[in-house]
This record gives structure tokens, sequence and C-alpha cells, in this order.
């Protein structure tokens, strides 16, 4: 699911701001989990399909974005049937089901950067209150999106690297590589970010569209004060 | 993409790089850096403000300490270090708007999984609008001419293509120098000599760290550092025969 976003299109919900598109997602969320008619549920996750189709993103590939997913959805309907009922197990697949679909089709249709944008502004009541440092959460978000695939391919190179000394499958010989190559990755990140400017400049109207540049942006408007 | 273009075309100014000439005073005084008991600069003197500085020296021998600790990433345990009358410690924000860094792994350098996204990260940071931040996103990726790779996804790109995408996300801001740590020591042949072209067209100051030394041929001025210290302060072919003799 990860490497689906920021998927480019055109379709209506593209164009749709990310922030309604997320405030709509936690509606829909909490009212499926009030609703527990077969039917309505089933049209909600049909509802939610076809939204997952209009955004052109080609039904194969929506399969393989869903098959993990799919899977843990279909693991809670069988555990439903063995401990509770059939009943219960159809309600709780379909409510997942159309939770997933709608979820999917957000995801599909917005960037990371707006995904990180709104999730910042969403953040700033509570940042003002001093709770958390709202640019700092959303660039979190958008490491985890950006490096999880990368920790990936290190754990593939890790185990080819392994499997050719014969050390294939052994769980230390994969973790204690792994979390030494994270760690000097995190500092080299750190310090890229660091190098680039992060974070922006605190002021009155910390994550307002910016209309002024700071003071210390360099802009060809503004003379260079040096020889 | 046709990179004999720009190497004969020379220097042209676009919108990410303006006509008046970019380039900064570094001052390094009496600098020394001990990380965990080691000294990794030792006493530091130099003044640097050619267009083009290269540095060489054998692993672990202090080069990319010295080039983080330019814009306050590693601070001096002993002395100080002003770039343009900027503080490298107490002023590190005001020098990073103005000098731009490129990691050796591009990798590590990029933050956002799309190239635009990516690009437009350093220009927020440092309080531009929406509407420049498109402009000069798009400037500079003309300037390298990589505006084809705009909407890809940095996981789908060849590491060439990386690095160009870091570098563009660092000329965005319209520094006066960059800062290259290794830049071509993950490349190929052909990279290599597409940025090598492309850092010769640059009109922007800079200052290499390189194992590659042919990139450094043609530089103003090239310091060989040992064990933190300036060994050699010269012209590229003594500085450079002088390491590659110390390395036989
Ligand atoms: N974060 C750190 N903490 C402690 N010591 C460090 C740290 N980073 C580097 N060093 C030490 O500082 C010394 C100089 O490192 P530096 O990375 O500057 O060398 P370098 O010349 O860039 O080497 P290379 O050619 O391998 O990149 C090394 O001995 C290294 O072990
Ligand atoms: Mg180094």
């Amino acid at each position: 699911m990860i490497g689906g976003i920021g998927a480019d299109g055109a379709s209506p919900l593209h164009r749709l701001p990310a922030g309604s598109k997320l405030a709509g997602l936690a509606v829909i969320a909490t009212a499926l989990f009030f609703v527990d008619v077969p039917a309505v549920l089933a049209i909600a996750a049909v509802i939610g399909g076809a939204a997952m189709l209009s955004t052109g993103r080609a039904p194969a590939r929506l399969a393989r974005d869903l098959a993990l997913p799919g899977l843990a959805v279909v693991l809670v309907g069988l555990a439903d049937v063995l401990l509770v009922d059939a009943a219960t197990a159809l309600v709780a697949v379909l409510r997942l089901a159309a939770l997933l679909f709608f979820a999917q089709a957000v995801t599909l249709t917005t960037s990371t950067g707006e995904l990180a944008d709104t999730l910042e502004r969403a953040l700033v009541p509570f940042d003002r209150l001093g709770l958390l440092d709202a640019p700092r959460v959303a660039l979190t978000l958008t490491l985890a999106i950006r490096f999880v695939p990368l920790i990936g391919a290190e754990i593939a190179a890790i185990r080819e690297a392994q499997a050719v000394r014969g050390l294939a499958g052994h769980p230390v010989a994969l973790a204690v590589p792994l979390i030494v190559r994270i760690l000097v990755r995190a500092e080299e990140i750190a310090d890229a970010i660091d190098a680039r400017g992060f974070p922006p400049p605190r002021g009155p109207g910390i994550l307002a569209d910016r209309a002024a540049p700071s003071p210390a942006v360099p802009s060809e408007d503004l003379p260079h004060d040096h020889p | 993409m046709n990179h004999t273009d720009r190497s004969e075309g020379g220097p042209r100014p676009t919108a990410a790089s303006p006509s008046t000439e970019r380039r900064q005073t570094i001052v390094f005084d009496a600098v020394s850096v001990v990380r965990e008991g080691r000294t990794v600069l030792d006493g530091l003197s130099l003044t640097l403000t050619e267009r083009r500085i290269g540095i060489v020296g054998r692993n672990g021998s202090g080069k990319s300490t010295l080039l983080k600790s330019l814009i306050g990433l590693v601070a001096p345990t002993e002395g100080t270090i002003i770039v343009d009358g900027r503080d490298s410690i107490t002023d590190a924000r005001a020098i990073r708007a103005v000098t731009g860094f490129l990691f050796q792994n591009p990798d590590n350098q990029i933050v956002f999984p799309i190239v635009a996204e990516d690009l437009a990260f350093g220009l927020k940071n440092h309080g531009f609008d929406r509407a420049q931040t498109a402009a000069r996103v798009d400037a500079a990726l003309d300037r390298l001419d990589i505006r084809a790779l705009g909407r890809r996804r940095i996981h789908e790109l060849s590491g060439g293509e990386k690095q160009l995408v870091a570098l563009a996300g660092v000329l965005a801001l319209g520094p006066k120098t960059v800062l290259f740590d290794e830049p071509t020591s993950q490349l190929d042949l052909h990279n290599r000599n597409r940025f090598r072209a492309v850092l010769a067209a640059m009109p922007e100051q800079a200052v290499v760290v390189a194992h590659d030394l042919e990139l450094l041929d043609d530089f103003d001025r090239v310091l060989v550092i040992d064990a933190g210290r300036i060994v050699a302060d010269d012209r590229p072919s003594r500085a450079l025969a002088l390491y590659r003799e110390r390395s036989a």
C-alpha cells in the first residue's frame, strides 16, 4: 500500500483537497462502527470499492495492494466464525472491507506532501498547546513512508549476503547488521535534514501559508551583501 | 539526456542562478574537533575564497568532518569557523540558507518519495511560499535537464538520477556555495562524466571532497588532509602529485 502513496492522476478524488478526503475518511470510519446492519455495510463496501476503482488504478494492481490487508480481514472473519458466529463474522468482514476500500481510495489519490501538510495543519492546535511539534510529527510520517521500502531493500541485501555465507534464516545474522545499518543511515539522514534547513523557523504563523519569505531566505530580489 | 551540451555551453544564468557572482569567504581559525577522545581535526587555520576547492585524503582523515563543520553539523571543540562573517554554530541557519550540502549517498538526503515534493522540502524549510516554491522547483529541474523526473518516485530512479535530484534540491535554494562529499563515488563512468559536466557549468562556489582525483584536475586549489592536518595546499597538479606520492 505504501508504494501507492503519491500516485498521479486526474480523477475527481485526486482533485479533492487532502483535508476533505481525510476528514471524510474519519467520518466514514466512525459511522461504520455504529452500523451493524449487513445490508448497509455491504452498500458501504460497494461504494468504497467504486471510489477505489474511480482512481484509475488497474484492478490487478489494486488486488495486489490489498492482498496483505485483505488477508488480515479474512483472518478476523475466520476467528469470528470459530469463536462467535457467522452473522458477527459477516458484519466484521463487511465493515473492515468498506473501511479498507475507502482508505485505499484516499491513499491512492493523495501525495505524501499533501498528507504531511494536512497533518501538520491539523496538528497546529496541539502544537500551540505545547503538546507536540507539528512539523516534526509530519516529517516523521514522511520519513516512515519514504524509508520503510528502503529498509525492506536492506533486509533483502543482508539476507542475500548471509545466504552466501550459509547463514540463511538465522535471525541474529539478520538483526545485527540490519540494526547497525539503520543506525548509520539514521545519523546521515538526520544530518541531511539539518543541512536542508529543517525545522522551518518558528514565528507567528508558523504553519500558515508563508506569504513572505523569512529574513534568512536568500532571494534573487534581495541584494547579496558581499563584496 | 545530453551532457555534452552543458559542458560546452558553460554556465548560463537561470532563475536559480542569478548572474551575480556567488561565492563566500570561509575562515577556519585554529579549529580542532575531538570526537570520542580522538582528534579528528587538529588546529586548522585556513582562508578559502576560491571558486573551486578540492579536498583529498585517506579514509578517516577528517574530510567529511571538515565539510560538516562548515555548516554547523559538527561543532569545533576549539577555534571558530566563519562563513561570510557568520559563525558556524550561532548562525548555522543563515549559513545553511546559502550553503548547500550534497551527501555521498543521495538516498539518505532525499526525504520525500516524489522528486518534485523532495525539492519543495528545502524551500519550505527556508520560508518560500507555494508559488515561489513551484517556480524554483521547475527552474532547478530544468537547469539539470531532469524536468522529466519531476513526478517520478525516488525508489524507481537510478543512482545517477538520484544524485542529480539531490543536487537539484540543493540548487533550488539558490546557494552561493555547494559542499560535495564524494559526489561521484557511487556513480558509473557515464554518470561521473555527466556529473563532471554539471559541476563545470555551475556558477556557484564548490568545495569538493573526492577520491576521484580527476574530478579536481581543473580546480583552483586542492587541500591534502592527513590525520586532521593540512599537509599540502596548492594548485591541483602539485597537491595531487604529492597526495599520489604519499599514498604509494
Ligand atoms: N559521529 C562520529 N562520532 C565519533 N567519531 C566519528 C564520527 N564520525 C566520524 N568520526 C571519526 O572521525 C574521523 C574522521 O572521519 P571523517 O568521516 O571525517 O573521515 P573522512 O576523511 O571523511 O573519511 P572517508 O574517506 O572514509 O569518508 C574518523 O576516525 C571517524 O571514525
Ligand atoms: Mg567521508
